[in-house]
């Protein structure tokens, strides 16, 4: 294994040390132990490559920085650099974990930044196809930085941490190790157009990284004002806000798509700014789709006359048919849930009550008794509240309603829903208690003149006829009707059949044909 | 090397048993567990549920999600999977490096011992198939100075539990895009479930000597408090995993 050494020229005290980082490896090199490259001398010369020099050259992809009198990795002899501290930072890389693998994901770190570590102390697990691999280090030294975050995807060779070995602690004339690339030749002008994105020129942790991603920020334009020129969280976030304020409606929208995208995300959105100190900004959120036709649909519903009905439904009996229809169930793509017996026997209690299935013509005063029960499920999707209906619902047995909802619930997900899916309607299921709440007061989905919001089934306490309690589980529901059309009594007596009938599921059968 | 026979021991138990043994002992450790009391999915470590399951399913029918400690990939276990777990010294065992590929080959050449004769058994990438269908999958973890590799063999399966589990986006090359049912196979097809064992551990006789002890000889090498990194994963773990759904029904009796 050769060691190539290359000497640094003295360079003026404003100008900084080149460190190249090292691209993409291509090389497969067998390592005896999981650990990283090894070193000849670790003291002085923080050589880690094992490669000859020439071949180094072949493999590592070396940018226009390079002078060909310099070398990529941080090197020192204290021979021609007699003037410099002696200890220095190096770039610790992946190493070989076996042959034919190409990465790694990084899986945790067991250090972090600023922490003294010993020789062969665990740094990191990564992962690589079937195995969990500890990586531990070859020196005794300190954690300078921090390369990837947990989830990366580490190629071989590629740079994972920095360290810095050697007696001393981070030199205090900071300036000479700090890692900050300048092309040699051009130091007088930090501003240099060479690409110092790409060899990390800028220091600063993965998590201030990700946060300048996230925000389409080069780290290059922010003025780092943490150690060393460091950039902070702060100075991202201020960077930010300038940048906003300068380029104004273009950063608005930008933002406002962004929330866009993630309307019906809002569990994560929160969470990435659940840290960040943002100084609010009003957002324009233009309605479309699904939100855009509720806005009509609503707005025309709330002319009509509505009075809603309130009743509590035992669902015992409705629990136990569930049970039975799962562990009588041999098709594994099927699962049973409540809603379709609910269906079910909703449309058994409006063959005897056609009224509750009907449409009204407000010019000419006519209600139409609709012939078919098109029994409307109301979803809400990422893509805003979609109201599919299962057609012919009386025709329908309890596992083709199953069958049928499924379809339906996989096409709203996937925004696929068709025309004929979404109209036709007669009548509406809301069961809002999916998400909480004990009942709500649905508003009618026109033309229909009925619509049910069902809440969660809970389990509650009930007196029995000698005075004992017992638990039971209870169903709130609400009917919202159209008052032209339905009275108070109408609606009371569908709904004393439908619940006898989910009360009483076995009364199903003496009306099934 | 101790040998632990084990029979129907919880998969997560085993799991935190093996993490304790790979990280706390300084000795090695032959495991073997026939089969876990219910079923249940077991993920490596990095596995994320919306990827590879059936996550509407598997809330459906209250199945345990299991995170474990080493990589690779997922697996439904029940009572028909044997385990197969050997914790070593890296130093231990010549010939042996302690890194993926050198433990994967040496596993090969056991298990060769095993069903010589019997089987056209191959370790195929990763995994012990007859012929071209899989019958163990392997996973592994390597520390400072010792190593973890465990089998989780299909002795016997239920076709429905298959159906938990996606196609996996990241899958052997010689899988070439079978579906689960078409790329695995029952060991019980080729030799009765007592020969396998004893064959495995007349196998491990040849490598290394070993003491049969039991579950409490597990609690003495590893004294203070240890926190095992797998984990099962919680309801609501899963239901985020799972992502919006159209919410039309979620009545939780």
């Amino acid at each position: 294994m050769m060691i190539s050494r290359r000497i640094w020229q003295k360079r003026p005290p404003t100008s900084s040390w080149i460190f190249l980082r090292p691209y993409t490896s291509q090389i497969a090199v067998p390592s005896p132990s999981p650990s990283l490259f090894p070193v000849q001398t670790p003291s002085l010369i923080g050589f880690l490559s094992s490669y000859a020099a020439s071949s180094f050259r072949s493999v590592y992809k070396i940018s226009s920085l390079e002078m060909p009198t310099m070398v990529s990795r941080c090197c020192y002899s204290n021979h021609a650099l007699a003037d410099l501290p002696a200890s220095g930072i190096v770039d610790v890389p992946l190493a070989q974990t076996g042959e034919g693998i190409a990465e790694c994901e990084l899986l945790k770190w067991f250090v972090k930044e600023g922490d003294e570590i010993e020789e062969f102390q665990p740094l990191c697990a990564v992962q690589s196809d079937k195995a969990t691999i500890e990586i531990t280090s070859r020196y005794k030294g300190k954690v300078a930085q921090l390369l990837h975050a947990p989830g990366n995807i580490v190629k071989v060779g590629e740079t994972l941490l920095k360290l810095v070995v050697g007696d001393s602690a981070v030199p205090t004339s900071s300036s000479d190790v700090l890692e900050s690339v300048k092309p040699p030749g051009s130091e007088n002008s930090p501003d240099s157009k060479l690409n110092k994105d790409t060899v990390g020129g800028v220091l600063a942790t993965p998590a201030v990284r990700n946060l300048a991603k996230l925000y389409g920020i080069n780290l290059n334009d922010v003025d780092g004002t943490g150690k060393d020129g460091r950039v902070l969280k702060e100075d991202v976030l201020k960077y930010a806000v300038q940048k906003g304020a300068a380029d104004g409606p273009s950063a608005a929208s930008v933002s406002a798509d962004c929330r866009e995208q993630l309307l019906g995300e809002e569990e994560t959105y929160p969470q990435t700014f659940a840290e960040v100190k943002w100084y609010p900004d009003d957002k324009t959120v233009p309605l479309r789709g699904f939100q855009r036709t509720m806005v009509k649909t609503m707005s025309m519903a709330a002319k009509i006359p509505h009075f809603h009905y309130v009743e509590e439904i035992n669902c015992d009996a409705l629990v136990k048919l569930k049970a039975s229809f799962q562990n009588n169930n041999s098709d594994p793509n099927i699962k049973h849930t409540f809603l379709p017996s609910l269906i079910k026997s909703l449309s058994m209690a409006m063959s005897k009550y056609p009224f509750m299935n009907s449409c009204f013509n407000e010019e000419s005063l006519e209600v139409i008794l609709k012939g078919s029960h098109n029994i409307g499920i109301a979803m809400a999707t990422q893509h805003g509240l979609a109201v599919p209906n299962i057609k012919n619902v009386q025709s329908l047995s309890i596992l083709e309603i199953t069958k049928e909802l499924s379809r339906l619930q996989q096409l709203a997900k996937d925004n696929e829903l068709n025309p004929a899916d979404n109209s036709g309607g007669t009548i509406t299921l809301s069961n809002i208690g999916a998400i909480g709440g004990k009942f709500g007061a649905p508003l009618l989905n026109l033309p229909e003149v009925a619509i049910i919001a069902m809440g969660r089934i809970e389990k509650v306490p009930r007196l029995s006829d000698d005075g004992n309690v017992y638990p039971s589980s209870i169903m709130t529901v609400n009917i919202g009707a159209d008052h032209r059309v339905l009275d108070g009594a109408t609606v009371a007596k569908f709904c004393n059949e439908w619940k006898q009938l989910i009360e009483n599921p076995e009364l199903l059968l003496l009306q099934m044909r | 090397m101790n040998l632990v026979r084990l029979n129907r021991t919880p998969i997560l138990k085993q799991l935190h048993l093996e993490e304790k043994l790979l990280r706390k002992s300084s000795t090695n450790w032959c495991i073997i567990n026939d089969g876990t009391d219910t079923p249940a999915i077991v993920m490596g470590i990095s596995g994320k549920p919306s990827e590879l399951l059936e996550i509407g399913s598997v809330l459906r029918d209250q199945v345990p999600v299991i995170k474990r400690f080493t990589g690779g990939g997922t697996v439904v276990v029940d009572k028909g999977t044997v385990f197969v777990t050997l914790i070593c010294n890296k130093d231990d065992v010549p010939g042996v490096q302690p890194y993926p590929r050198s433990i994967m080959s040496w596993s090969g050449l056991l298990y060769n011992q095993v069903f010589k004769g019997i089987a056209d058994f191959q370790l195929r990438e990763n995994d012990y198939v007859f012929g071209n269908r899989k019958f163990g999958g392997n996973a592994q973890s390597i520390t400072k100075n010792r190593w973890i590799h465990h089998t989780s063999f299909l002795w016997d399966y239920a076709e429905g539990n298959m159906a938990f589990l996606k196609q996996p986006a990241r899958a052997p090359e010689y899988r070439m895009e079978r579906g689960h049912t078409e790329f695995i196979c029952r060991m019980n097809e080729y030799l009765p479930r007592t020969d396998f064992i004893e064959k495995t551990t007349e196998a491990v006789e040849t490598y290394f000597s070993v003491k049969n002890v039991n579950l409490e000889a597990t609690e003495e090498p590893c004294g203070a408090e240890f926190v095992p990194s797998t984990r099962l994963l919680s309801k609501q773990e899963l239901e985020e995993a799972l992502g919006p759904q159209p919410e039309i029904i979620g009545v939780s009796v």
